[in-house]
């Protein structure tokens, strides 16, 4: 859940002066608990109502010790703590054994950027983290995939096949390189579960590659290896790649089958966890989607049909819901559940409805010739007044401002639509090319836009405008994005 | 270190001109930025994103065709490695900035707030970070920096008054007596403690804040 105060922390120090550097600098952001012994900050976090959103290890004097007893503690009774251990210096043997033991999170030499450590703790602060307790991983169908990375190519395959003869339960593929690897994952459809890739590589590096896949594919577990001591590099694959492991080379067989095993079950974990919220959020969204469309229907049917003469208001709602957008995910979520979007969005859609809606009662009152040269007068028109909606004179006039605007948010003017007279009595505008449309109102948002309210009012007087006139809509919905045909009758003046 | 050498792809999609200009003035003294493209609509960035390949996409919140936020959640769902920072109208709050961090977005900066927080920003987030900057206390962006000028020497305040009235070095050294070689580790101690690292940030400080004080 977003924190609405400062994030509250545990720190565990060793030294007076090493407290009060970091007091200085942090505590301006962070509300800060200090313990000078592990057993003071355990028992602290035993009673403590709520757990802190961070605890701190600022190791100083002395290296820290194979399994702190307080990081153990922490570990086993609040494994969604952030664990940050900051020290003098990391002696690399000491990071791979701490990330063994997933002890710690996050680490840090001397001296620390504050505005950065400032900046981990108010980013897992404000993240809501899914839970992975009670999650029931599902076995993959397909066996899993580990892909190993590095331009040692008859090193690997070797590994490769031995590792593949010593069990059945993940194939073994190899890259020797970063470019091939981001290659094969993306031909193996979601079924890599597990990359360990060298560091140092001709062209992109292992820590550039860990930092991609933690982008694009983040249930795929991410292990770094190397056969140079770098601790720079391992501290921030661990920081911003947030890798699994740290795997010294040279490797054995029988090391990897052991971590590769812990590392897919890891993977099954986390992809399960994902599909769970994943569905759950689609769920949750849908019922969503329900109340906002009675809810628009509600507000707007009755004037939105009485000026059109036509059902406009479900017609248009039809149009928009044919065409999909992004699935929804929990900023969609939480922004329709924790602020007021749903309630803003349906008010302030109403008023600019009512609004045009006004303004169309006094332009209906002027005839209309409806004839191409008046229809392409009026769009150009139009398209020139792009910012002037106040002086339409007629419905035509209105039409076209709704055309343009719908036009404009795809790049596109009036000239890109296409006119035609398939009989004496009708002319035909259909769109050469789909018009854009990334959001819309029956579609996850997590904000409400100028742009997005002005687009769909203008697609809703579109509708009633068109009806107004005597002719039809048809919007074909495709993926963010429709394909308009219109059709007007002809010669015959419209009198309201 | 390993991606010293590495340049920050930069695509900036800002609706209007006058700031895109002033903006990419600044970011571009930055030798580690390379501008992949630019663009004042969410159409034409999304269209170019696939040939362009940024690694940080700079984007407001208000464009003129689409909302940014928009843009940029369909532009992470086809490039799910860009790392995206939000120039939004209004500070956000905390519980925004939740959301946004939700929808993929690295950072947002918002217009009321120093170019230098910007710049930092988008240095923080180049690799795909995630950079939430203090949105807890919105204080006075300078108090810091007023306080690192006034722990600055009298004679360091001297130099730096001297320096931003745009009086040449060869004439500060002969008005205080020195030579322009200590003028010139003066002006390096000053630009360091204050932060700066070119003359415009410095002449625009001591307009703002010591215009005539420290004469």
């Amino acid at each position: 859940m977003a924190i609405t105060e400062e994030p509250h922390i545990f720190l565990r120090y060793d030294c007076e002066n090493a407290r009060r550097t970091f007091e200085d600098e942090l505590g301006n952001d962070l509300r800060i608990d200090a313990f000078p012994t592990d057993q003071a900050a355990i028992s602290a976090l035993e009673h403590c109502p709520t757990p802190p959103n961070a605890l701190f290890v600022l190791a100083s004097q002395s290296p820290i010790q194979a399994s702190p007893p307080l990081l153990v503690h922490a570990r086993d009774t609040h494994p969604d703590l952030l664990k940050i251990l900051i020290s003098d210096t990391v002696p690399l043997d000491m990071l791979v054994s701490l990330l063994e033991q997933r002890l710690v999170d996050r680490c840090f030499e001397q001296p620390v950027d504050p505005d950065l450590i400032r900046s981990h703790v108010l980013t897992s602060a404000l993240a809501s983290k899914p839970s992975l307790q009670g999650v029931v991983s599902v076995p993959a169908a397909e066996a899993p995939i580990v892909l190993i990375v590095d331009d040692e190519s008859t090193a690997t395959k070797y590994l490769a096949r031995q590792l593949e003869r010593m069990q059945n339960d993940f194939r073994v593929l190899c890259a020797d390189s970063a470019e091939q690897a981001l290659e094969t994952i993306r031909s193996q459809s979601g079924t890599v579960a597990v990359v360990m890739t060298d560091q140092r590589m001709p062209g992109m590096q292992g820590k550039e590659l860990i930092d991609e896949l933690k982008q694009s594919h983040p249930a795929t577990i991410r292990i770094l290896t190397s056969a140079y001591g770098e601790v720079h590099v391992a501290l921030d694959a661990v920081n911003e790649g947030e890798i699994f492991r740290y795997q010294k080379k040279p490797w054995r067989a029988t090391e990897l089958l052991p971590l590769f095993q812990e590392a897919v079950s890891r993977h099954l974990t986390l992809a399960s966890a994902r599909e769970n919220t994943l569905s759950q959020l689609e769920r949750q969204f849908s019922e969503l989607r329900r109340q906002r469309r009675a809810r628009l229907l509600e507000n707007l049917s009755a004037p939105v049909n009485s000026a059109a003469g036509a059902p406009a208001m479900s017609l248009f709602l039809q149009a928009v819901d044919a065409i999909p957008c992004l699935a929804a995910n929990s900023s969609h979520l939480r922004a329709s559940l924790e602020t007021s979007l749903e309630k803003d969005l349906v008010q302030q859609f109403g008023e600019q409805v009512q609004q045009q809606l006004t303004r169309l009662q006094v332009t209906a009152s002027a005839s209309t010739k409806l004839d191409e040269t008046s229809v392409l007068a009026a769009l150009q028109s139009a398209g020139l007044a792009k910012d002037e909606h106040h002086n339409a004179t007629s419905t035509l006039s209105v039409l076209c401002q709704t055309l343009t605007t719908l036009l404009a948010a795809s790049g596109q003017d009036w000239r890109t639509l296409q006119l035609s007279q398939p009989s004496d009595n009708q002319l035909v505008l259909a769109s050469t090319a789909p018009l854009k449309l990334y959001a819309h109102l029956l579609a996850p948002l997590t904000r409400l836009s100028r742009p997005l309210l002005e687009q769909q009012v203008a697609l809703l007087l579109l509708f009633v405008t068109t009806h107004q006139l005597g002719g039809e809509l048809q919007i074909n919905g495709a993926a963010q994005s429709y394909e308009l045909v219109l059709s007007l009758p002809l010669a015959k003046a419209t009198v309201a | 270190m390993s991606q010293g050498n590495r340049k920050l792809r930069l695509y900036v999609t800002i609706g209007q001109r006058l700031f895109r200009d002033s903006l990419l003035f600044q970011l571009l003294l930055h030798n580690e930025i390379d501008l992949v493209g630019e663009s004042e609509t969410g159409i034409d960035t999304l269209k170019s994103l696939e040939s362009a390949r940024p690694g940080v996409l700079i984007i407001e919140e208000n464009l003129p065709d689409n909302d940014g936020l928009t843009i940029a959640e369909h532009a992470l769902s086809e490039h799910p490695a860009l790392a995206v920072l939000l120039i939004s109208d209004t500070p956000v709050s905390a519980n925004r900035l939740a959301i946004y961090l939700e929808a993929g977005i690295k950072a947002v900066v918002s217009k009321h707030q120093p170019i230098q927080d910007l710049v930092k920003t988008l240095f923080y987030i180049r690799n795909g970070q995630v950079y939430v900057g203090a949105w807890q206390k919105p204080d006075a962006p300078s108090q810091g920096m007023l306080n690192a000028y006034n722990a600055l020497s009298g004679r360091e305040r001297e130099v730096a008054r001297l320096i931003a009235s745009r009086i040449p070095i060869k004439d500060i050294a002969e008005q205080l007596g020195v030579s322009c070689k200590t003028v010139h580790s003066y002006k390096d101690r000053i630009f360091v403690k204050l932060g700066f690292e070119r003359l415009p940030e410095l002449i625009l400080f001591m307009k703002r804040h010591h215009n005539g004080a420290a004469a």
